[in-house]
């Protein structure tokens, strides 16, 4: 049968970490590379499989639900395998465990380099150079590898040793200062981490443009994305007002940079139900009124400049009008008036939305081990003929390494039965790392 | 690459591959992608061909302006698409029908496959909805979780999840390309804004899987920081995101600060985390070391101690940056009526096959008899396609 993924064929050797990195090969994943995670069962990577290895309920309990909500509220004994922050970026991926510090691992790792087209990593700078794995090193295995470097502020440059996840990066790529409220100081600001999902997106689409190449020429090639550069183009607007006109943006709270007025978050009936109303044009902005009953402040009211010199006045009349009403219904009804709408949907409301069960965003997978039958996201491109979709569940940790090992590496059993008894191969972390944690 | 799309999303993944070599031919509206007034405007001046969102996102692309509601356009259209090697569309389900540029449509005059960007997909109640970068950020299941707990929950700067969603768009773009190459196939692709915003990573993902396994639903918290130190700490000019308070990450910020102070035990025990007076006391260092340190001196101290912080940059920051400079953040685009200007450079850097900017967007329609010529338009053809509006 053929499934005719994009990218049949092409293997992953992944040292990925955190969100960017671990997002960019489950891209590549998705679109039918065979990505193997390599992971170490000696060293924690922070932030890439779970808050810690050793996780109380009652610790998990106190970690935001992002983070810590595991099944049933307790990690069990595999936390790994079950933290919410992470499984999801692991769908359509294989793992499997050495420790590469050591001789006999680093040839491991080396062998499966021989055979990969592709080697991804996001770790901290100089982590794969201590390895003995620089990239000359990767190139003596695999001459025409593509490698993906994604290193916070650059690999070269006097930002090279700063050290961030995505909240640092957002910081400096013009981010943070561009998302607060109005009327507060961005000192206020809570973490987010948008250039994570920015850089992962980009990752991916430099190694499929590198691919590309390498397949019409057999070259492979380096690229180097800097996060913070890559995340300072989700900002173009603000980046170029700068360049051109020595303009300062700052945040504008809810309202919008397209100039629609109004624009904003409003809230309804209920605890903390909220609407998103967009007025895209002054036919919508008609439309509104309309479906408000021609109140009388809306007069004189129908150009969007005449609006802008009146925001305040516009919103507080809104959020009086919407205070009382069912957010869903509202939102309903909008859009059938021809008001762009939006509920602010929470994850509940999210995981129950009717519209995304009926359009199959959802697909059950089935209970292991370490968390029940759940409905798992599924990759938000779908492609008619080529099976990009959920293929294999979130990889667990070590789940693959009899494949690695003795399929594709082809070690023999007495050298298997030595790495695994040197604690290479293993679906645990080391019990002491553990006990430290 | 044919390239149907406007505004912000779809653009932008068609730019991603302009700017790695592919000819990218963009469909424009009679009077011009939505995009063109959009700012902001070069010198503050509103004119479609001075609008710093389209000339960002139509970088190394062709504008021929055509009438696709006129009957000889599907020919002008038929043509277009039998020549390449990827149909990009940005147009909703209902209106795609109705101007012959659906998948059933177009896979009749075209083999290669056809990628389609569309609010909330092909199906489902919202299929015909409405959507703005707000109110797909909200429903994206973000925006929820972020701001404060006593407030109204807020969007990101910009234009940040269009942008998103069209990078989305971009790998779904590549991906149809490797299999038509490597398979021979053509296909439809769909992705919705809607899609990519939901299951994406940047924390969405996570809550709602974190809902499904435990019941707990991310909620905006009540301030900006937990523990003894974290969060965003004013400086003497301006402001630093800090994260200190779990891992060795205290230790780094310890040493970035170097006060003796704070090197003792008790800041390392887990009740002292959750003491209001210990968080007191270690502001009473914290706060008078930050604001006696610009930003840049702040994040020197951090790269020595290699702490977890890094300043916020504004968007003059990210122009005037030395280091952004010199490792080529920014590059200059020479624009036939506009002069040298400033523009984004590469978000990657390939050794092999770089990021270039060959050509600055088009003006509208620049490439309109060019093009024609080249689809084997006779000039009588050409001028009869202009004179009924067609093609402009």
């Amino acid at each position: 049968m053929n499934d005719y993924l994009p990218l049949a064929g092409v293997r992953i050797c992944d040292f990925s970490a955190v969100w960017a990195g671990q997002s960019a090969t489950m891209y590549l994943a998705d679109m039918g590379a065979e990505c193997i995670k390599v992971e170490n069962p000696f060293i924690w990577n922070p932030m890439t499989r779970a808050a810690s290895p050793r996780l109380t309920a009652a610790a998990a309990a106190m970690i935001p639900p992002w983070m810590g909500g595991h099944p049933g509220g307790d990690p069990g004994p595999r936390p790994w395998n079950n933290c919410p922050a992470f499984i999801h970026v692991l769908r359509n991926k294989k793992s499997f465990t050495v420790d590469s510090r050591r001789p006999e691992g680093l040839a491991i790792v080396k062998a499966l380099i021989r055979v990969s087209d592709v080697l991804a990593e996001n770790l901290a700078i100089g982590t794969l150079e201590k390895l003995g794995l620089d990239d000359a090193a990767i190139r003596r295995e695999r001459p025409d590898i593509v490698i993906l470097h994604m290193p916070a502020f650059g690999r070269t440059g006097e930002y090279v040793e700063g050290r961030g996840y995505g909240s640092h990066i957002d910081a400096v790529a013009g981010s943070t200062i561009l998302r607060g409220y109005e009327d507060s100081a961005p000192a206020t600001n809570v973490q987010i981490f948008a250039g994570d999902f920015w850089a992962g997106a980009h990752g991916a689409i430099a190694v499929l443009a590198a691919l590309r190449h390498r397949r019409r020429t057999g070259e492979g090639q380096t690229i180097e994305l800097a996060q913070v550069e890559c995340s300072a183009q989700m900002f173009p607007q603000a980046a170029l007002d700068a360049a051109w006109n020595g303009q300062e943006q700052t945040s504008d709270g809810n309202r919008s940079i397209e100039g629609f007025v109004p624009n904003g978050v409003f809230p309804c009936r209920g605890h903390d139900q909220w609407i998103a109303i967009s007025c895209r044009s002054d036919e919508e902005w008609r439309a509104l009124v309309a479906f408000m009953r021609n109140p009388s402040w809306t007069q004189d009211l129908s150009e969007a400049t005449i609006r802008a010199a009146h925001q305040p006045m516009i919103e507080a009349h809104i959020a009086d009008w919407t205070a009382n009403r069912d957010r869903d219904e509202l939102f309903h009804a909008l859009q059938q008036a021809g008001v762009t709408a939006g509920p602010v949907m929470s994850s509940k409301d999210v995981a129950g939305d009717p519209h995304l069960a009926a359009t199959g965003a959802w697909q059950s997978l089935p209970a292991t081990a370490d968390y029940p039958e759940t409905p798992f996201g599924v990759p938000p491109y779908r492609f008619s003929r080529s099976a990009v979709g959920l293929r294999t569940p979130p990889a667990l940790f070590g789940e693959h390494n009899d494949y690695v090992y003795r399929e594709l590496l082809g070690v023999g059993d007495d050298e298997y039965a030595e790495l695994e008894a040197a604690g290479h191969i293993t679906n645990t972390y080391d019990p002491e790392l553990v006990a430290r944690a | 690459m044919l390239d149907f799309t406007s505004h912000i999303a779809g653009p932008y993944s068609t730019k991603l591959l302009a700017d790695l070599g592919a000819r990218v031919i963009k469909v424009e509206r009679p009077g011009g992608d939505c995009a063109r007034r959009l700012g902001p405007f070069l010198g503050g001046v509103q004119q479609i061909e001075r609008s710093g969102t389209y000339q960002f996102l139509n970088t190394n692309k062709e504008s021929i302006v055509i009438d696709l509601k006129r009957p000889s356009a599907q020919e002008l259209v038929r043509r277009l698409a039998a020549r390449a090697d990827l149909v990009v569309t940005g147009f909703p389900p209902a209106v795609a029908e109705r101007l012959g540029l659906d998948y059933a449509s177009l896979s009749r005059f075209t083999s290669a496959p056809v990628l389609s960007i569309t609010n909330f997909g092909h199906g489902g109640p919202y299929r015909d909805y409405r959507l703005s970068e707000t109110t797909l950020f909200a429903m994206g299941g973000e925006m929820f979780s972020h701001g404060l707990a006593n407030r109204e929950p807020l969007k990101l700067g910009g234009t940040a999840a269009l942008l998103q969603s069209g990078a989305m768009a971009g790998i779904a773009a590549l991906g149809a390309v490797h299999a038509r190459e490597l398979h021979g196939i053509g296909q439809r692709v769909e992705i919705s804004l809607f899609d990519a915003q939901i299951n994406s990573t940047d924390r969405r993902s996570a809550s709602i899987l974190a809902y499904r396994f435990s019941g707990r639903v991310q909620e905006r918290p009540a301030g900006p920081a937990s523990g003894i130190a974290g969060g965003i700490y004013p400086v003497a000019d301006g402001y630093v995101e800090v994260t200190a308070s779990f891992g060795n990450y205290w230790q780094r910020f310890v040493d970035m600060i170097d006060d003796d102070a704070l090197r003792q035990p008790k800041w390392l025990l887990p009740q002292t985390a959750m003491d209001p007076a210990a968080k007191e006391e270690a502001d009473g260092i914290v706060y008078p070391w930050m604001l006696s340190h610009t930003r840049q001196e702040v994040w020197r101290e951090a790269r020595r101690a290699h702490a977890m912080v890094a300043p916020l940059f504004t968007g003059r920051d990210i122009f005037n940056d030395p280091v952004f400079r010199e490792r080529g953040l920014w590059t200059e685009l020479e624009h036939a009526t506009l002069g040298r200007l400033p523009m984004l450079g590469r978000p990657y850097v390939f050794d092999r096959t770089p990021w270039r900017l060959r050509s600055a967007a088009p003006a509208l329609g620049a490439h309109t008899a060019a093009i024609l010529h080249d689809l084997g338009y006779s000039d009588s053809e050409a001028a009869s396609l202009r004179s009924e509006g067609a093609a402009s």
